[in-house]
């Protein structure tokens, strides 16, 4: 008997190791901070559904921390981050990027049509694109790619980066660091705030970039209906589910090549592609403005379409304001160059081909890819009060 | 008691064996081995995104991207043993638009010796294809639809051809599980099975040794034309643009596939 119960003991200690023996390691963010000057910031932790990407695009430099984040939102939401003093030049990140709005301008926000005017009076060069999930974006920022990891220009890198070019440019605040320095460094709430979250009170404009750039990056669409769906927590309706196979058949609509689905949550590869829109091209700000390589001629990053319904007007250059006009387009409205993403392979039919009742489907569907709670997170809107 | 000294046995056997890497092979004396990956059309070097290449039924076309699976890769040992490589889950992804992906650098000790060949599974078995297992791009983007069977795209092999209208006409030659449709009718609700499509690949002429301490470095070709003739000669004016919902094009492909990878510079 003694030995049967050293037996079922060593057994106890054996079957635990053959669960987890060959558990399979996955990646986790190591977040060290150095104290060495007195501030102890708390590490932040982003949390997710399970079939989430692991790998985030987060800086060594730059780990989020909560106070960090904190901070950041302050800024974002300050709108004396312009610099500029009269009311009517205020402005912050929010007057462009509304929570309501999925962190975009909409068709019927600020700006009516949904077309961004900076405060020197100028249209931006693209149509806006929604702020969240960037933390998952490791293929370039903007339409083009113009912000990525390997391009020349060294101020052009970094999701931080695009908080300046956003203070400078004519058609976004057209300040510049000095002014919004003078307008943020000396209000002694910010200087708490700052050491708080990089034991500093010597506020610089890099420190106020990584601050929305933490922020930003903590801003998360996780929670549509869609994502209830694929944790087993709702069903689709009939008719979102026909528009899910739509989307991710070959012989439907076949938007998951580019868009993701049930593989992938983000709804984008984030890569670049001809999708059929032109013959004729001349945006100096496509991707090939950045590769030189004639097929990214006409080519545009893949936005997200979680949240679509609130993002219009889509493409880059704001064409269709509805998305009964994008369907159409897919459907029927492709047409052929020399560039045309190979992915796009319904095209010399002029697209999908598909009928009103599908058509109704893929809509619903996309539907389903609003996040309610992305759109009312306080955690993601203005702070309780401002320094 | 015969019973429990029978399940610790098992136990203490699953234990070892659970996490084991490789197949054991009596040896002290260990080398590695590396594989880089090339992709030819005809011989030469592939160009992408340009209309220079002929198949087999006379189909001009050009290639702009090949992205693929090979796992369970096995180097044949000339004593009978083998040798199963299972660093990374004992996947690896090449992508034409990644060239990181073009080395493969296995880790894993190797015992030396003379091996005769080595031979992989082109694409993902049915056991170790599990949706969701890569939640990061690149290998993320691969995912093949649960509808339609669920798991990673074998391969994206994407270009053009220029079809009967002389219209330059994108292709997706796409390898992954198929399925079997009722009655032919091409919808999911019609579907009443899966086909495994993914196969083995027995390199030719890739007999190399592992000498102790040394790395082996094999290139493994892509013949990319070899999709396209022997033993089917594939036309794309026949089998159109698409075909993740055609079997009878997968399993053309499939056909096609067995000897679409050749032995390059081994050293």
């Amino acid at each position: 008997m003694l030995l049967v119960k050293k037996i079922f003991f060593l057994l106890l200690f054996l079957i635990p190791g053959i669960f987890f023996s060959c558990k399979k390691e996955v990646p986790i963010q190591q977040i060290i901070i150095t104290d060495t000057t007195g501030y102890n910031p708390t590490p932040y932790s982003i949390t997710v559904p399970w079939y989430f990407p692991t790998i985030m695009n987060i800086p060594a430099d730059n780990p989020l921390t909560v106070e960090g984040i904190y901070l950041g939102r302050c800024l974002f939401y300050d709108q004396r981050f312009s610099g500029y003093q009269a009311p009517d030049s205020q402005m912050s990140c929010s007057s462009c990027h509304w929570q309501s709005k999925a962190f975009e301008c909409g068709i019927d926000g600020p700006f009516p049509g949904g077309h961004p005017i900076g405060i020197g009076g100028n249209y931006t060069p693209h149509y806006m694109l929604p702020l969240f999930n960037l933390v998952w974006q490791n293929n370039g920022y903007l339409w083009s790619g113009l912000i990525r990891p390997d391009n020349p220009v060294t101020s052009k890198r970094r999701l931080e980066d695009l908080v300046w070019m956003g203070v400078y440019a004519k058609h976004e605040m057209y300040s510049d660091s000095n002014r919004v320095l003078a307008a943020i460094q000396n209000i002694p709430g910010y200087k708490i705030l700052f050491k708080k979250a990089f034991g500093t009170e010597n506020i610089t404009f890099e420190l106020m970039a990584k601050a929305i750039g933490q922020f930003v990056r903590s801003i998360v669409s996780c929670h549509s209906k869609f994502d209830q769906y694929l944790l087993g927590q709702t069903s689709l309706t009939p008719s979102e589910s026909s528009g899910f196979v739509l989307f991710v058949t070959e012989t439907g609509a076949d938007c998951f090549h580019c868009h993701g689905g049930d593989g992938n949550p983000l709804f984008s590869t984030y890569l670049y592609y001809n999708n059929g829109k032109d013959t004729v091209f001349g945006d100096p700000m496509d991707h090939y403005g950045i590769t030189g390589d004639p097929m990214d001629i006409g080519a545009y990053k893949a936005p997200t379409l979680r949240n679509c319904e609130l993002t219009g007007p889509y493409m880059h250059d704001g064409r269709f304001t509805t998305l009964d006009q994008v369907i159409d387009f897919y459907s029927e409205g492709v047409v052929w160059s020399p560039s045309i993403s190979p992915l796009m392979h319904k095209v010399n039919d002029g697209g999908a081909q598909l009928t009103p009742q599908q058509k109704a489907d893929l809509k619903a569907f996309l539907l389903t890819l609003t996040d309610q709670t992305l759109l009312s997170n306080p955690d993601y809107g203005p702070p309780p009060e401002f320094p | 008691m015969k019973h429990c000294s029978l399940l610790l046995f098992l136990s203490v056997m699953m234990v070892i064996g659970s996490c084991k890497k490789d197949e054991p092979i009596e040896t002290n004396k260990f080398g590695k081995i590396s594989f880089q990956f090339a992709h030819k059309v005809n011989g030469l070097a592939l160009v992408t995104d340009t209309l220079i290449y002929v198949n087999a039924a006379g189909n001009e076309y050009l290639v702009n991207e090949v992205q693929y699976f090979i796992s369970d890769v096995i180097l044949h040992n000339s004593d009978g043993s083998d040798f199963m490589i299972n660093q990374d889950g004992g996947i690896h992804y090449v992508d034409t638009d990644i060239p990181s992906t073009f080395s493969w650098a296995v880790t894993t000790d190797i015992p030396v010796g003379n091996y005769s060949s080595v031979s992989f599974t082109f694409g993902i078995s049915e056991a170790k294809n599990q949706s969701n297992m890569f939640p990061n791009p690149p290998e993320r983007d691969m995912f093949w639809p649960e509808f339609l069977g669920g798991g990673y795209h074998y391969m994206k092999l994407n270009g053009k051809w220029l079809d009967t209208l002389s219209q330059v006409t994108p292709f997706n030659f796409h390898l992954g599980i198929g399925q079997i449709y009722a009655h032919d009718v091409i919808n999911v609700d019609s579907i009443t099975g899966f086909v495994q499509n993914y196969f083995t690949v027995t390199v030719p002429n890739s007999s190399f040794a592992i000498n102790e301490n040394q790395t082996t470095s094999m290139e493994l070709i892509m013949n990319i034309e070899s999709w396209f003739d022997t033993p089917h000669v594939w036309d794309f004016n026949y089998w159109g643009g698409s075909i993740m919902q055609n079997q009878q094009a997968m399993q053309t492909a499939k056909e096609n596939g067995a000897d679409v990878f050749t032995i390059g510079t081994i050293q």
